[in-house]
């Protein structure tokens, strides 16, 4: 009985955090169909620093459509979002071909130096872009990336975080499995194949999500390497627009959500096994 | 005695592969590191290089970059601003998630009620920052509420702002991280103190918590790791010169940058990367410890 008490409680806290931390994500859709005017006067405060406060209305009284009108019918944003979704695409690609290989080194293999390259990769995955800013200044420079897409996407595809999801994941594997194998003749690349990915599928799934959320969402690297606004995310996009366009604002940001809320759907069990799989003991 | 016998063979055989081995784990490894030595190691090291060189002349200078860096009045500042928001921001953030984490686990649903925690982390920075200057705001939904007239942004408040957003995206994520650490903690530990008369605390204290040490310091790592990462929402919420208390390490070299002052950059690139670096051997030497 006591117990049941406990777990209710807990479930009623838990529900309270919960919905504390969902509420702010109400405001967006409401405010995506509420038309300039009525906007203007809700937010009139905010926007001119007039007497009275934000007034908040969850659903506007006359829903309209102008803002995803005049979304759709501007060719700047479709090209904001293909930049978006080229870029992101590319990055998980890349970090698929080269780091999925690399974590399994480091998991299944024991050579010298491992212990001190993997805790060079940690030490990297900590360092926040801003300390990699003037290293990755100079060598995009010196070959000529600067400025270009490829400036972007080339150093997120070696970025060493997927590398330690994925290690963490590989590295559960039981190595007994993997040395019958051996005994059994199978190649080093069949092992990594047939055993190695699907073991490891869930570590791999998560690293594509957490590296998906990453990219969509990147800013800072942009922002330092792509002076042309035509190679621009549509996440450097949002900002530029303002308070002042609220409503539009709030439109432009359902499609930077959507496709970010549509990979955390999908990938939420990964995301939480995956998750998991770092804090496991070894 | 058989069993032994066949375990050296196949210790033996192990051996004869292991040269074999190596190439496979070269093979593996080798187009990764190629990339991570390009973009990352190499040039890297050039600033290192750079860091005691005038880069107009090319000069050597010594440690005169080093002295600049810790002569400038900005620098000071945006170490204090940063240790305060980590400092302040990680440890509640892991006693926030450990205490979700060990609610989530007496809960009804509680897969479901995870999910709602990490919503948070789909959301993207911009959404966040707008959201976030609409509540705010001199004239926003929080203090319409109360009918006050603070410009939090540009107030000390800002800090406990900043530390909010922090705590409200990664609560979720480190949540369950703590729950993987719970879910190895052996139930007939629990129970065995239980029957001998512990309380619900001294459970949690004595027995629960100490086995939790190893996930810890992933824990630990990771949360500095997205503290490093809320610069984004701080610079997007307030610009490059924002709020003085606000004002941390990453700004400064954000502007550097923009000013093209890269020989102090080159110089604080190279001491933050040392500290981590520190940082990282020290939870290294932690780890193997226990």
């Amino acid at each position: 009985m006591k117990k049941r008490g406990i777990s209710i409680a807990a479930t009623v806290i838990c529900l309270l955090l919960g919905m504390i931390i969902c509420f702010p994500l109400l405001l967006i859709p409401g405010g995506s169909v509420t038309g300039t005017a009525e906007l203007r006067r809700a937010l009139a405060p905010v926007l001119q620093h007039s007497e009275g406060y934000a007034d908040w209305q969850f659903l506007p009284l006359y829903p309209v459509l102008d803002h995803f009108r005049r979304l759709l019918s501007s060719p700047e944003f479709f090209r904001l979002f293909w930049n978006s979704v080229l870029m992101t695409g590319m990055v998980l690609a890349g970090q698929l071909l080269v780091g999925t290989p690399s974590a399994w080194s480091f998991a299944s293999f024991c050579f010298r130096g491992r212990r001190l390259l993997f805790g060079i990769y940690i030490v990297l995955l900590l360092l926040p872009f801003q300390v990699m800013l003037l290293p990755q200044y100079l060598v995009l420079k010196q070959t000529g990336l600067y400025g270009r897409p490829a400036a972007i996407v080339l150093p997120m595809i070696f970025s060493t975080f997927p590398v330690f999801v994925m290690y963490q994941a590989f590295s559960q594997i039981d190595g007994d499995i993997l040395d019958s194998a051996r005994l059994d003749g199978a190649g080093e690349w069949n092992i990594f194949a047939k055993i190695g990915l699907p073991l490891g599928r869930m570590g791999i799934q998560s690293a594509v999500v957490l590296s998906f959320l990453e990219c969509w969402n990147l800013v800072e690297q942009p922002m330092a390497f792509l002076e042309e606004q035509r190679y621009w995310p549509l996440a450097l996009y949002l900002p530029q627009i303002g308070i002042g366009q609220a409503g539009y604002a709030f439109a432009v940001s359902i499609p930077v959500l959507i496709p970010a809320f549509f990979v955390y759907a999908l990938g939420q069990d990964a995301l939480i096994e995956g998750i998991s799989v770092m804090a496991e003991k070894r | 005695m058989n069993r032994n016998a066949g375990r050296i063979g196949l210790k033996r055989k192990k051996m004869k592969r292991r040269k074999n081995r190596i190439w496979y784990a070269a093979g593996f490894l080798l187009p990764g590191l190629a990339g991570v030595s390009l973009f990352y190691l190499l040039p890297f090291a050039e600033v290192v290089r750079r860091s005691f060189l005038q880069s107009a002349s090319g000069r050597f200078v010594g440690v005169e970059n080093y002295r600049q860096v810790f002569a400038n009045q900005a620098f000071w500042r945006a170490v204090k601003n940063t240790a305060v928001f980590v400092g302040a921001g990680v440890p509640v953030l892991l006693l926030l998630s450990l205490a979700a984490a060990l609610l989530l686990r007496k809960a009804v649903g509680s897969r479901k009620l995870l999910s709602a925690l990490l919503v948070p982390m789909a959301v993207p920075a911009a959404v966040m920052v707008l959201l976030l200057q609409l509540l705010t705001d001199r004239s926003g939904l929080w203090n319409g509420l109360w009918k006050l007239q603070i410009d939090y942004m540009n107030t000390v408040w800002a800090v406990v702002i900043v530390l909010l957003a922090f705590w409200w995206k990664n609560t979720g994520y480190m949540a369950v991280l703590w729950l993987t650490g719970l879910a190895s903690v052996p139930r007939e530990l629990e129970e065995a103190a239980a029957v001998d008369g512990a309380g619900k605390w001294a459970r949690l204290v004595c027995i629960t918590l100490p086995q939790l040490s190893g996930s810890f310091f992933t824990i630990l790592m990771l949360s500095i790791l997205q503290s490093f990462k809320s610069y984004r929402e701080i610079w997007m919420a307030a610009g490059n010169y924002p709020q003085e208390n606000i004002y941390l390490l990453q700004h400064l070299l954000q502007n550097w940058y923009l000013k093209m002052e890269f020989d102090r950059m080159a110089a604080l690139t190279v001491l933050l990367a040392l500290l981590l670096l520190v940082f990282c051997f020290l939870l290294q030497r932690r780890l193997e410890r226990e």
